[in-house]
């Protein structure tokens, strides 16, 4: 069930990039421009910067245990019962986070195109899909992120660069904004959306080269980050700082005031949020994808190809939580910074344990490596 | 019985042999003696072999003695050796002792002579079937290229590959499949190229299958791909000798059978199902458009429809609005939903287009006249399907047309339904739906254990200069990796240098002045 240890650095890549890029870009502007004002951008180079520090700690925590999956070494590097504590924590706060982002996309397809549409069929539509997408081994799932990756990143940026005809530069100014003191609290709700690349804590170990995993998570965070940065500047750009904090989807708003020249789309938001749908998808695959996966470690299941489907009811029904957008957006905030301690905080308490025991397995692996000869091998991506 | 063997005496033999066969009124026994002296029996089934080969080289070489022996008695061995060495005019002979195989041998065609005193028969390879000539492919017509396919008989088909590849790496293994049709299956490939790993791996898979008859290769290609429920082909199938020949030295295993025009080729990726023989015969820049031409049609039978029903059903908006304006007085008088006009449409599309395929050929081109009059020009006027769903769906089909596999047109054109269905419940929303699931499905599916959208997913560089476009033939220096042939070089690089040499003019007036005196007298 589990891959063949086939995954490139290429692919590591695609899979950052795309888990971070998700439904979370659509109210991201508005997330910015709430904390620091004109000074938007900054908060979203900050808010990556936050993310960024995450992943490194799965790539430092990921080369000292390279064929572990996460789940696997907390186990041996704080004993068998904490882990597994901290393990379950994880998958529940994945869980949560995939409802999260089905409800949060069910919710912007009902509310811009599909309008008689109930959000339930939406959120099931997606879950659904996300579900069946997770049977495939990992080596699969990686084909997918790194399928996927231009479909996202082409129209978003197709976004940036058309919407630079409407924007104004005066928008964007002072960079820092008016009230850098929430820059930091900003950043970590940035930090948020990257949350989701903790799936890579399960993907490293099916790489053909665990230890070179830093560059292609570097590059995909930048990609990524660059992305959101663009985003943020594009729409502040266009609409003004103050103009945003009104905005539910800015990004949404801001396909709105684009069009294909020549007319051959007289409007974009419809087309734009359809191709959106893959973007989340991906992003959901990440997260549920890490899920089922650490459950599969948790549990010691050798095949998870029932599991996606089982949870599916679990998820739905979190999903089904929240009364309004409101009150979604609330939460999912709140459990956003919650997981940040999750996501950052237990990571980078596992890592400074791991050093003081002196715990890593990479050296015997690295002996039956030898023999096998595997990591003499040029990288052939 | 099965396992018998047979006996010195030529009269149980034939006994025992009409048992088995004597109720076909074409199984043919014909009494003479060997030499003049040993009496014997010639057993063969009338209509599956040469009359002339068998009264001139079977029945007068073995009646006389040749001149150059002496007459004398001789031993069961000396008489074996006599008639294989000494008398026999034909290549393709040998003696047999079991019962059921030289029932199998006659069965197939071939000639058995049973001789008194000898307790085995002599197998004599007569067998002649009538063949039609070698024609166009039928199916892969194209304009520059050979003009030869493959007929049902293997041997000839085996030749044709052969004629093309005079190399000594080329194998050609046979086994025999069908537990009643004893159908002859060959396996070729490039002992120096294909990866014995891919070769062992299509041998095994071919000899774990059982089946009564092997009809055709398409009963092969259910038994040896990898995915029976995905609507995707996972083994191409071809009738062009120059494109097995072409994919043998790519490192592919080609698969023929006898009784059937179509070679498989394994394993298969999606890429190969839009290429043609041409874009490697015709220059590379114009058949790179065109093969982005075929993609587009691809695109275009699987989706078209399906985006014009969620656009009018959805998203007028998208459209300019003097169009959109347009298309809503086109729909004025339509009462349907555009979901409903055109799922009626594409279906009565697919039924005129089986019966097409079915009917006589002479009655064919009448039918599509009819078809395209009746149901196109009628169906709008009679306000049953406005113009612009007429013209989409005439778009759709002939971009299934396009698409030189039948079998991937196939796949896409049953999936354009599934789409259409989620474009009419969800918009451009469910198309994306439905397009995620299909290309996830793709993404999963593999053949021979080569990821499905190789070069694409994984990553390979090389390979992508054969996969949108097709790169020069002298820039395609490594065979596709995915494949892990023996031999990764397609051209040494001498070659590719030489090619790079500035061409040398010997003809431009520089180097030929009128006026300059002719340096030798022409002889």
């Amino acid at each position: 069930m589990r891959s063949d240890r086939e995954i490139t650095m290429i692919q590591l890549g695609s899979v950052v990039s795309s888990s971070i890029i998700g439904v979370g870009i659509l109210p991201l502007p508005l997330f910015a421009v709430r904390a620091g004002g004109a000074g938007a951008p900054l908060v979203a180079m900050l808010g990556s910067m936050i993310g960024f520090a995450g992943i490194w700690l799965l790539v430092a925590l990921g080369k000292r245990f390279p064929r572990e999956t996460f789940v696997q070494y907390s186990q041996s590097i704080v004993g068998k019962w904490p882990a597994a504590v901290g393990s379950l924590l994880i998958i529940v706060y994945f869980t949560v986070l995939t409802a999260f982002g089905a409800r949060e996309f069910g919710e912007v397809v009902i509310t811009s195109v599909l309008k008689n549409t109930p959000v339930e069929v939406t959120v099931i539509v997606m879950l659904l899909l996300t579900a069946v997408s997770c049977r495939q081994d990992l080596t699969a799932f990686a084909y997918i992120q790194y399928f996927y990756l231009p479909v996202i990143l082409v129209p978003a940026w197709l976004i940036v660069i058309l919407s630079l005809k409407n924007a104004d530069f005066i928008n964007l100014l002072p960079l820092w904004g008016n009230e850098p003191q929430g820059i930091w609290r900003g950043g970590l709700s940035i930090a948020n959306l990257f949350q989701t690349s903790f799936v890579i804590s399960c993907i490293i170990p099916a790489m053909k080269h665990p230890n070179k995993a830093l560059i292609p998570c570097v590059w995909g965070t930048v990609l990524a980050g660059a992305m959101y940065v663009a985003i943020v500047a594009a729409a502040v750009g266009v609409f003004g700082a103050e103009e945003i904090r009104l905005l539910l989807w800015p990004t949404l708003e801001l396909a709105k005031t684009t069009s294909l020249p020549a007319n051959v789309l007289e409007r974009m938001d419809a087309a734009f949020l359809s191709i959106w749908v893959t973007a989340v998808f991906t992003t959901l695959h990440c997260s549920y994808t890490l899920t089922v996966v650490s459950m599969a470690d948790l549990f010691k299941l050798k095949d998870y190809r029932a599991l996606p489907i089982f949870l599916l009811p679990l998820v739905f029904m979190l999903a089904m939580q929240p009364q309004s957008i409101v009150q979604m957006y609330t939460t999912i905030h709140f459990i956003g910074q919650l997981g940040l301690l999750l996501t950052i905080g237990y990571p980078a308490v596992l890592l400074l344990i791991a050093l003081a025991r002196g715990k890593r397995s990479d050296g015997v692996d690295r002996k039956s490596l030898e023999k096998n000869g595997l990591p003499d091998l040029p990288a052939s991506d | 019985m099965a396992s018998a063997k047979l006996t010195n005496r030529l009269d149980d033999t034939l006994q025992d042999l009409d048992r088995e066969l004597g109720k076909n009124s074409d199984f043919k026994v014909r009494r003479f003696r060997v030499f003049g002296r040993y009496p014997a029996a010639m057993l063969h089934f009338s209509n599956i072999n040469d009359q002339e080969l068998i009264n001139t080289n079977i029945l007068k070489a073995l009646m006389y003695l040749p001149p150059h022996l002496p007459e004398t008695d001789r031993t069961s061995e000396q008489l074996k050796s006599a008639i294989l060495q000494d008398a026999l005019y034909h290549s393709e002979s040998k003696f047999e002792r079991e019962m059921s195989a030289v029932v199998v041998a006659l069965l197939r065609g071939d000639t058995a002579v049973v001789v008194d005193g000898l307790d085995e028969a002599l197998l004599i390879g007569t067998r002649q079937i009538d063949k039609r000539g070698i024609d166009q492919p039928a199916t892969e017509q194209v304009i520059r290229g050979p003009r030869e396919g493959f007929i049902e008989p293997l041997a000839t088909n085996i030749a044709l590959i052969r004629y093309r590849l005079p190399t000594k790496s080329l194998r050609v293994e046979t086994l025999v499949l069908g537990e009643r049709s004893h159908s002859q299956i060959a396996v070729c490939y490039l002992e120096d190229v294909a990866s014995p790993k891919l070769v062992s791996e299509v041998k095994k898979r071919l000899s774990n299958i059982r089946l009564p008859a092997i009809l055709d290769t398409g009963y092969l290609e259910q038994y040896i791909e990898d995915n029976n429920i995905s609507p995707f082909p996972q083994v191409q199938y071809t009738e062009r000798p120059d494109k097995v020949v072409a994919n043998l030295l790519e490192g592919r295993v080609a698969i023929l059978a006898d009784g059937s025009p179509l070679a498989l080729v394994v394993p298969t990726v999606f890429n190969q199902f839009y290429q043609t023989v041409e874009d490697y015969t015709e220059r590379f820049l114009l058949m790179s458009a065109i093969r982005l031409a075929r993609l587009v049609a691809l695109i275009f039978s699987l989706i078209f429809s399906s985006l014009y029903v969620a656009i009018i059903s959805y998203n007028p908006e998208l459209i300019p609005t003097e169009f959109a304006v347009a298309v809503a007085g086109g729909r004025a008088g339509v009462p349907f939903p555009a979901i409903v006009e055109v799922l009626v449409m594409e279906i009565t599309m697919e039924v005129l287009r089986e019966a097409t395929i079915r009917l006589p050929q002479q009655v064919g081109g009448a039918l599509s006249i009819v078809g395209v009059l009746v149901i196109g020009q009628a169906a709008v006027a009679a306000g049953f399907a406005s113009p612009i769903t007429v013209v989409i769906i005439a778009l759709t089909t002939i971009g299934s047309f396009a698409t030189p596999a039948y079998n991937a047109a196939l796949a896409l054109r049953l999936l354009r339904f599934p789409i259409i269905v989620m474009a009419g419940v969800f918009g451009l929303y469910g198309i994306v739906i439905g397009l995620i699931l299909i290309v996830n499905h793709l993404l999963s599916l593999k053949s021979f254990g080569v990821p499905y959208l190789s070069p694409l997913v994984p990553g390979n560089f090389n390979g992508m200069k054969d996969l949108l476009i097709r790169a020069p033939l002298f820039s395609m220096k490594k065979r596709p990796a995915f494949l892990y042939p023996r031999d990764a070089t397609r051209r040494s690089s001498a070659s590719v240098s030489a090619l790079k040499e500035p061409p040398s003019d010997v003809l431009s007036p520089a180097n030929n002045r009128e006026n300059d005196p002719p340096k030798e007298p022409l002889p």
